[in-house]
């Protein structure tokens, strides 16, 4: 029976990681940040799809893990972007599992730039406590030390908000969310977080060549993001907080490579917390969606 | 004309005026500000940056605005040829490229760093209607 679960288990990181890999072989020059929100929407009409994965270096006497989730991303308006998650966990000689699922609405209140340009972002979710991708982090640390067989019963039912504020300085993008999330399944409070991050192209001025690795192929920049407690206890008490250099790679006009090597702040947190996404965008998919149902458009 | 001959002419440009978005008609509400059509392309003395522009183009508008940038009439984009779309400024198209049209469907292009932008107006510059 032992052997059966080893073998399961183990069966179950390979599609995972094969699933990973997969997608990963399927541009757009998209923000390298993982966590950080801005206020570029998805294209109305074009759907992207996201594979990414956390992982990470854990501390003596925890176990390593890593968390991939798919995300599909569909631009309902030029001012309203919808996204569904998928999120699973494989740990190291413990279960791989599914963790959940999220969906998110972002909102851009104004039709026009401005110098500092606001976003509205709502979200569901319906995921249990084995659940690390930390896309997000609010309230304390995640636990890392439980089994998954614990972890997957507790039930997190949670409605999340972010306000986020967003600026283009000169080919710069600067960012910072503030999070807000309150858990309807325990009794936690309602919980705070943050995260704000800056970008940059590598190069501004595009050559006409259809180059890959030439400098414009790249952005790079830096995210810092981590838990503020919660109303029960707001602070930095108890709290997980990274430091995190990102960079993202087109490596063809539809997807980007993006890598992203956390450093942990605090106790709380990981040493390093590893991550790495692919995301390809199929342009005018509403529209192709559309006509195979016989629609004009 | 004779018959025939109208037949002809109706039969060679339909398709061509199908293709086209020639009942594109500007918002009249979508206009830069005076400070902002007034900016000059910095790179109007670089004329092989439009190659990038094309590259650009390609890559972000064609979806809507097709690769001869005529313009879906199906998707109310606009036609880049049309006068009424050539006839305005560099700091105008540079303008609505960054800030689009979200009403209408025209997304902003800020994602781009400026100077890609400026190659897309570039571009937008060397369209011409295919014969």
């Amino acid at each position: 029976m032992q052997l059966s679960c080893n073998y399961m288990s183990v069966k179950w990181h390979a599609v995972l990681l094969l699933g990973t890999l997969f997608v990963a072989c399927g541009h757009a020059q998209e923000s390298p940040f993982f966590v950080t929100y801005n206020h570029h929407m998805q294209e109305p009409g074009s759907l992207e799809i996201e594979t990414s994965t956390t992982a990470d270096v854990p501390r003596a006497g925890q176990r390593s893990y890593f968390a991939p989730w798919t995300e599909l991303e569909y631009g309902v308006t030029a001012q309203w972007t919808a996204e569904l998650y998928l999120d699973g966990q494989s740990t190291w000689n413990d279960s791989t599992i599914f963790t959940g699922w999220r969906l998110e609405n972002r909102f851009r209140p104004f039709r026009r730039e401005h110098r500092v340009n606001p976003v509205f972002y709502l979200e569901y979710e319906n995921i249990n406590e084995a659940d690390r991708i930390q896309k997000e982090m609010e309230g304390g640390a995640p636990d890392v030390s439980s089994p998954n067989t614990v972890l997957r019963r507790l039930i997190d039912r949670e409605l999340e908000t972010k306000f986020i504020l967003s600026s283009d300085v000169h080919d710069w993008n600067l960012a910072g969310n503030l999070i807000v999330a309150k858990n309807f399944s325990q009794h936690e409070g309602v919980e705070f977080g943050y995260a704000l991050g800056f970008s940059r192209p590598l190069a501004t001025l595009a050559s006409g060549e259809n180059c890959r690795l030439c400098r414009e192929s790249f952005s790079a920049g830096v995210e810092l993001y981590g838990g503020l407690g919660s109303a029960l206890g707001f602070g930095f008490h108890d709290t997980a907080h990274y430091a995190a250099p990102v960079i993202a790679w087109a490596v063809s006009d539809n997807s980007t490579l993006r890598f992203s090597p956390g450093i942990g702040l605090t106790h709380q947190s990981s040493p390093v917390l590893f991550r790495f996404g692919y995301s390809y965008e199929i342009q005018g998919f509403g529209s192709k969606l559309a006509r195979l149902f016989g629609g004009k458009q | 004309m004779r018959p025939v001959r109208l037949v002809i002419c109706v039969l060679w440009w339909l398709p061509m005026a199908y293709a086209q978005n020639m009942i594109y008609w500007p918002d009249p509400s979508w206009r830069a500000p005076e400070v902002a059509a007034a900016r000059p392309n910095p790179l109007v003395q670089r004329l092989n940056a439009a190659a990038g522009g094309r590259k650009l183009f390609l890559r972000n508008c064609i979806e809507c605005h097709n690769k001869e940038g005529s313009g879906i009439a199906k998707k109310h984009s606009a036609d880049l040829l049309l006068p009424v779309v050539q006839q305005q400024s560099d700091g105008e198209l540079f303008w609505k490229i960054t800030n689009g049209n979200t009403g209408r469907g025209m997304p902003s292009f800020s994602k781009l760093p400026e100077l890609e932008r400026w190659q897309l107006v570039l571009f937008i510059r060397t369209l011409k209607p295919s014969s």
